[in-house]
């Protein structure tokens, strides 16, 4: 039974962790039908940005979250600004743009900080462990999960709260009508990306103490986070969140009875069995066109 | 006659479509007599078989509108048929027990498997090279496109299969020789040529299926189910409403173009003188990708050019570490400009400029025609 639970949380903390880069990626195809190959760049520049603030400025990582989101979400408006913008009506053509900026970031990286393995530091405060169900975990597995829980409640009253996120579904439905309407569709898509790329760092630094920082981190992050996206379902944030858990229980416990590699083809072999059947996702209505 | 003007127009136009084609296989015909270093032909053979594989995707995704991204997945079942192959050919030396392969000897395999047993005949290696990544292809053609999976879900599809096969390869260490491959291989011999990797022999191998490869393609490309091919790409839902059905059609494009990414894995290996979980990555498959876009991929040509050119520019500045990284950085901007501004690529580039060149001749011809007419009606 303990073994069970125990999981169970594992499970959990895998599918915070899948939420939390899943989240930003979400929000960019499901707004604007990029599939944005670059995110992983996005996350491993947040987990850098974690690693320069601390090592450089002395910032903790609880501090440093703040300018990390906005240093990310920089870049990740200047690419929409300059690149994605032009790119409108050619879909398949975002992937290979997202994907040659993803090459970019990348290697700039690499050519400036070098490739060695970085490491982050937990934060102090939450180094100890608690006990959840009789079960000690680590506080900072914990922290995450609630972390991705609130940043997913953010993004929520965001999109559906707010005048921006109102534009954004307006834009959505219908981009000429939106327009004709006096939304500036242009402001409102670079905002989104930016936002969804602030996330992906987000991401970045908080999975930077669990895990070496460097400039390939992102390629595996983009795989995972994409298939919690195409599980979840394109315009659904509450399907994503879903299916992050899902994943990450599945392939904790495929990876319990069998093994990590077992786990992967299996979990990925899933993913394409559903596109074929199901390509809306596992938790959209369907709608009619 | 109306009918043999536009015959002899026709045969004008396939001509110029012919001859960049014909002249890319010449000189690559001719090269071995100028270059008179084994070390540096293996090269270029290498270059020239990544350049066949380009075509492959260029026939998917620039004529048949399938963006795969998994393209090095029938190029790595090709390079693993051919190691196979070789691998049992081996000299007695390198093999363990009753010509076991050595790595399955340190894995404490008793017996060939008997997926590996028709491998002892080097025909059935052969026609696997090309069958099962065709097969394989028209599987995973059935299952999407009967479906009606399109655009970005066919390249998730194609991605996410590949990499499973790949985890699988690296997983079964023992059938597969795992992440180090399939190595140590004895020489392909065909006819009584032995294939040497840096001998002339492997070169015109290379270079002969270079010219088949393109011919074939292109002959498809010109044929009737070409053309419904590049229509459907171009609107798939008319296609269909005049009675044809596309996912055949899609089918046949997409296993037509596993099989020549099949050949191009077998003589790479053939080449390189192993096979490696590495030929059916994640990083070839979108390299291949790169390759196709910046050459052009809706020339076969163009696409073969770009992977030639690129991947050999790679090569020649991988000599030094600095240059590499600043060479990769330099790729990923090149890529995205080409994405943005060159969408067919520098084949596109070139037969626009061939364009504006005509057009200026022709303007400047008949402003002198028209020149000569005046003086003409003044006398």
């Amino acid at each position: 039974m303990d073994q069970f639970i125990e999981q169970i949380v594992t499970g959990l903390s895998i599918g915070s962790i899948l939420l939390l880069v899943a989240l930003g990626l979400s929000i960019i195809y499901g707004s604007m039908g990029i599939i944005n190959l670059a995110h992983g760049e996005f996350v491993m520049l947040g987990a850098y940005a974690a690693w320069v603030f601390h090592t450089y400025l002395g910032l903790g990582l609880l501090a440093s979250l703040l300018p990390i989101f906005l240093v990310v979400a920089t870049f990740g408006w200047v690419i929409e600004r300059y690149v994605l913008s032009l790119l409108n009506n050619r879909p398949l053509d975002t992937i290979l743009a997202t994907w040659g900026v993803g090459i970019m970031l990348q290697q700039a990286v690499r050519l400036m900080v070098g490739s060695e393995l970085r490491y982050v530091q937990l934060p102090p405060a939450l180094s100890d462990s608690m006990d959840v169900f009789g079960i000690p975990i680590s506080s900072y597995r914990v922290f995450l999960f609630v972390v991705s829980i609130t940043l997913f409640g953010a993004t929520w009253v965001l999109m559906n709260r707010t005048t921006v996120g109102m534009k954004l579904r307006a834009i959505i439905q219908d981009r000429s009508v939106a327009a004709s309407f006096g939304i500036n569709a242009k402001r409102v898509y670079a905002l989104t990306f930016a936002y969804g790329a602030g996330l992906a760092g987000l991401a970045g630094a908080l999975v930077s103490p669990l895990k070496s920082v460097s400039p390939d981190m992102g390629t595996g992050y983009v795989v995972d986070a994409f298939m919690v996206v195409v599980l979840g379902g394109v315009q659904s944030l509450a399907g994503t969140v879903a299916s992050a858990f899902i994943l990450g229980e599945l392939s904790g416990g495929i990876a319990f009875l069998q093994n990590d590699t077992v786990a992967k083809a299996i979990v990925l072999l899933a993913i394409v069995v559903l596109i074929r059947f199901r390509p809306e996702g596992l938790f959209t209505a369907r709608v009619r066109a | 006659m109306p009918s043999n003007a536009s015959n002899s127009n026709g045969l004008q136009r396939l001509i110029a479509q012919l001859a960049p084609l014909l002249i890319v296989c010449a000189v690559v015909l001719a090269l071995p007599v100028l270059l008179n270093n084994d070390f540096l032909l293996n090269k270029v053979a290498r270059y020239l078989v990544l350049g066949i594989l380009t075509i492959s995707l260029g026939l998917s995704w620039g004529f048949g509108g399938i963006l795969n991204l998994g393209q090095a997945m029938s190029f790595g079942l090709g390079s693993y048929a051919m190691a196979m192959a070789l691998k049992l050919k081996t000299v007695p030396v390198h093999t363990g027990v009753s010509g076991l392969p050595d790595f399955m000897v340190w894995n404490n395999v008793q017996h060939l498997p008997w997926f590996w047993e028709p491998f002892r005949s080097l025909g059935f290696a052969i026609a696997a090279g090309l069958l099962v990544p065709a097969l394989v292809a028209a599987g995973l053609g059935w299952f999407m496109f009967r479906g009606r999976v399109t655009g970005v879900y066919v390249s998730i599809i194609t991605l996410a299969t590949m990499v499973v096969i790949n985890l699988v390869i690296i997983d079964q260490q023992s059938y597969t020789g795992g992440f180090n491959g399939i190595t140590d291989l004895a020489q392909l011999e065909l006819f009584g040529v032995a294939f040497d990797a840096y001998g002339r022999a492997t070169y015109y191998l290379v270079a002969g299926c270079v010219l088949l490869s393109l011919l074939v393609a292109f002959a498809f490309t010109k044929s009737r189910a070409g053309l419904i091919v590049q229509a459907i790409r171009d609107h798939e839902s008319r296609v269909r409403y005049f009675g044809y059905d596309v996912a055949l059609y899609q089918i046949f494009v997409f296993a037509l173009s596993a099989a020549i990414a099949g050949l191009a894995g077998m003589l790479y290996t053939v080449v390189m003188e192993f096979a490696s979980p590495t030929f059916l990555g994640v990083q070839l498959s979108l390299s291949v990708v790169v390759w196709c876009a910046v050459g052009g991929r809706q020339s076969l040509v163009g696409a073969f050019l770009g992977a030639v050119l690129v991947a050999g520019m790679q090569g020649a500045l991988s000599e030094s570490a600095a240059f590499l990284e600043t060479w990769t950085l330099v790729m990923g901007a090149l890529f995205v400009l080409v994405v943005l501004f060159l969408p067919k690529g520098l084949a596109g580039l070139a037969q626009a400029t061939w364009r504006w060149v005509a057009q200026r001749r022709r303007a400047a011809g008949s402003a002198v025609a028209r020149g000569v007419s005046q003086t003409e009606g003044s006398t």
